[in-house]
């Protein structure tokens, strides 16, 4: 079995130098995240809602929204939100509907955009856009 | 079979394993190859010079194709790079991560850096399972 992950908690890194750098955190940021999704699922009791692919799938889609960024300090600062974001999943600060509305259902992986638009007609859909139609 | 194909070209990684078994003589039987025994019982130096099983490539592949959402019909050989795939520096990273679960290993990033195809991938697969301690 491989040696189980455990999150280290270092101080703040100075900034990267250049964008090979920061790529490089964040290539790291990705990894430990998901080495700690084995310990995530067992912390939240995960098991039957959702399987690790999935949440690596969440974690990747997260860090694709901010791929188009060149700026390494922003890079810098998101991975710090991301890093915080990780160490207090990992801490148990969290519960566990938070987990699942924010990576496995609603803005995660699952839309749940039924029930909004059931009752509307189309003229009000046409209304609600502008006022010519 | 379909190993004497990969046999040339994967031939670079191994060479150093031959030289050292043709070194130790008649006891190359032994516990580092012994997983291989089973599989033909052609020359041994066939046998050693087979870098990963096709066992592995085929789960490498799976992998690939799930994490790439690619149809069943993409041509999908092991000397395919994941970048002619469609996979960006992101997909490779997350690849990597879904082999390790799979077959509970741990990559080192310097090691993580060098795979570009599915070959690769088998390769250093097959050489973590074998490093790491039995359970």
């Amino acid at each position: 079995m491989a040696a189980p992950f455990t999150l280290r908690k270092i101080g703040v890194p100075p900034n990267s130098a250049n964008l090979t750098e920061a790529r490089r955190r964040v290539f790291d940021f990705f990894r430990a995240a998901c080495r700690s999704i084995p310990t995530i699922m067992d912390i939240y009791n995960l098991q039957d809602v959702v399987a690790p692919s999935q949440l690596r799938f969440a974690i990747s889609a997260q860090i694709r929204n901010n791929a188009h960024i060149t700026d390494p300090k922003v890079i810098d600062l998101l991975l710090f939100k991301g890093m915080e974001e990780l160490t207090d999943i990992v801490d148990h600060a969290k519960q566990r509907h938070h987990i699942i509305g924010q990576y496995v259902v609603g803005e995660g992986l699952v839309q749940n955009t039924g029930n909004k638009d059931q009752g509307r007609t189309g003229f009000l859909k046409n209304f609600y856009t502008s006022n010519y139609f | 079979m379909a190993s004497l194909s990969t046999t040339s070209l994967s031939f670079k990684a191994p060479s150093t394993r031959i030289s050292q078994v043709l070194r130790k003589g008649s006891s190359f039987q032994s516990v580092t190859f012994g997983r291989f025994t089973s599989s033909t019982s052609k020359s041994l130096r066939l046998q050693i010079s087979c870098a990963a099983k096709a066992e592995t490539v085929q789960k490498v592949s799976d992998i690939v194709k799930e994490q790439l959402a690619l149809t069943a019909d993409t041509p999908l050989t092991a000397e395919s790079k994941f970048t002619a795939l469609g996979a960006d520096s992101l997909d490779t990273v997350e690849i990597v991560m879904a082999l390790e679960e799979k077959f509970n290993i741990s990559v080192e990033e310097s090691d993580a850096q060098n795979i570009t195809t599915i070959q690769e991938a088998a390769d250093l697969i097959e050489d973590l399972v074998q490093k790491k301690p039995a359970a």
